[in-house]
């Protein structure tokens, strides 16, 4: 017993701010949240657009679906912060066995819930989507994909890692340091000194290859989205936005973010 | 889908129903729970064009589960009405219940905003097809 609440991370409660996405359709993820504080609104998405299924208040949760159907793939829905809010993550771990020992009756209840409203958003989808036929043209739910800001949470560290332009040779390894990195991008500064005769600029394309754990090297390519240059102590700030990831990695990422 | 022996440890009776008998209504206040033996129960939604059919049910699937697991009220969120004749089996709601409200406090907020999110997402299906028709 002990032995395995060794393994459970604590509970942990996150901040998001109005816009932010918590949840992405089709990323890794296990972790069950609860809200806190503000608004959270789920959106499933089919054909490239998104349509809005529930939206959630104060002590209602997320993330439930997956635990429930023993789904530790995929995210079927995206969560988005409707208002600046907290919420507070758990880890299926800490919640297992006690699902385990529920009676077989009440598990079969949730099973079929499950069941019904998987059917029940396929058909809001749907209809949505017949619906948007008809109003070609008009702006739906006023939330426009286009402005997706792609924040996420961000989890401070200080790893080492190596990078290069991609259109650089192969064996060209410039020393950087991640400051902090999301399901989204990643942040990191450089040293001036280091770069050879690269000069990052906005828009630039890099190879980023670095150990999240030991023994697990992860490789990314990502897109500077800003660059802050601090002349006094040679270095350079880099924002970026994650262009290609392997699935591999991003489960990795996922699990290293989670916990 | 067959009947779970599990499930039926919990009837205490069977009640027949003939076709097009409403057998739950919804906005009504009730905590019975029915698990379908054999038939099937089409699932309907009070809208501004009338009653509208948003599920079928079937044999070994449970009607009346909503209100029992909500957190907030036990009213009927849909009507259930029978589609051909029907055999209920009448679960033992005082024992269900017990079952539930023992179960862990981060439990039990999971399954309650499954069946929230479930009450709401068929409402939103509903005025959905409505409006589209």
């Amino acid at each position: 017993m002990t032995k395995n609440k060794e393994k459970i991370p604590p509970v942990v409660k996150l901040n998001y701010s109005k816009g932010d996405l918590i949840i992405k359709a089709g990323d890794y993820g296990i972790s069950i949240y609860e809200v806190i504080s503000g608004k959270v609104g789920i959106f499933v998405e089919s054909g490239g657009a998104e349509t809005r299924v529930a939206i959630l208040d104060p002590g209602m949760t997320l993330g439930e679906m997956a635990f429930l159907s023993g789904n530790t793939g995929t995210r079927s829905a995206s969560a988005r912060a409707l208002e600046d809010c907290c919420l507070e993550v758990w880890h299926p771990a800490m919640l297992l066995n006690d699902y385990k020992q529920m009676p077989d009756v009440l598990k079969r209840i949730a099973g079929q819930a499950l069941k019904l409203i998987t059917r029940m958003n396929k058909m809001v989808v749907e209809l949505s989507l017949k619906q948007e036929k008809l109003n070609e043209g008009q702006t739906h739910g006023g939330y426009d994909p286009q402005e997706d800001k792609r924040k996420f949470y961000r989890k401070s560290v200080s790893l080492e890692c190596v990078f290069r332009p991609v259109n650089s040779p192969k064996d060209l390894k410039l020393p950087g340091r991640i400051r902090d990195i999301s399901k989204g991008g990643l942040g990191m500064t450089v040293k001036t000194s280091g770069l050879l005769n690269y000069t990052p600029n906005f828009g630039d394309e890099l190879f980023i290859s670095t150990y999240l754990m030991p023994n697990q090297k992860m490789n990314m390519t990502a897109k500077i989205l800003w660059l802050k240059k601090d002349k006094t102590n040679g270095t350079i700030s880099l924002g970026t936005a994650f262009t290609h990831m392997e699935p591999d990695d991003r489960k990795r990422l996922g699990f290293f973010l989670m916990a | 889908m067959t009947v779970d022996s599990k499930v039926i440890g919990y009837m205490v009776s069977e009640e027949r129903f003939s076709d097009k008998a409403v057998i739950i209504k919804e906005g009504s206040i009730g905590d019975w729970v029915y698990v379908i033996l054999e038939g099937r129960v089409k699932i309907k939604k009070q809208t501004s064009k009338g009653l509208l059919t948003v599920d079928t049910l079937s044999e070994g699937n449970f009607i009346g589960e909503m209100a029992m697991l909500k957190q907030s009220n036990s009213k009927r969120s849909a009507s259930a009405v029978a589609d051909g004749p029907v055999v209920l089996g009448v679960l033992d709601s005082v024992r269900l219940l017990q079952e539930w409200e023992a179960q862990p406090v981060r439990i039990k907020k999971l399954i309650s905003n499954l069946i929230q999110n479930l009450e709401e997402t068929t409402k939103k299906a509903a005025d959905m097809i409505v409006a589209s028709q």
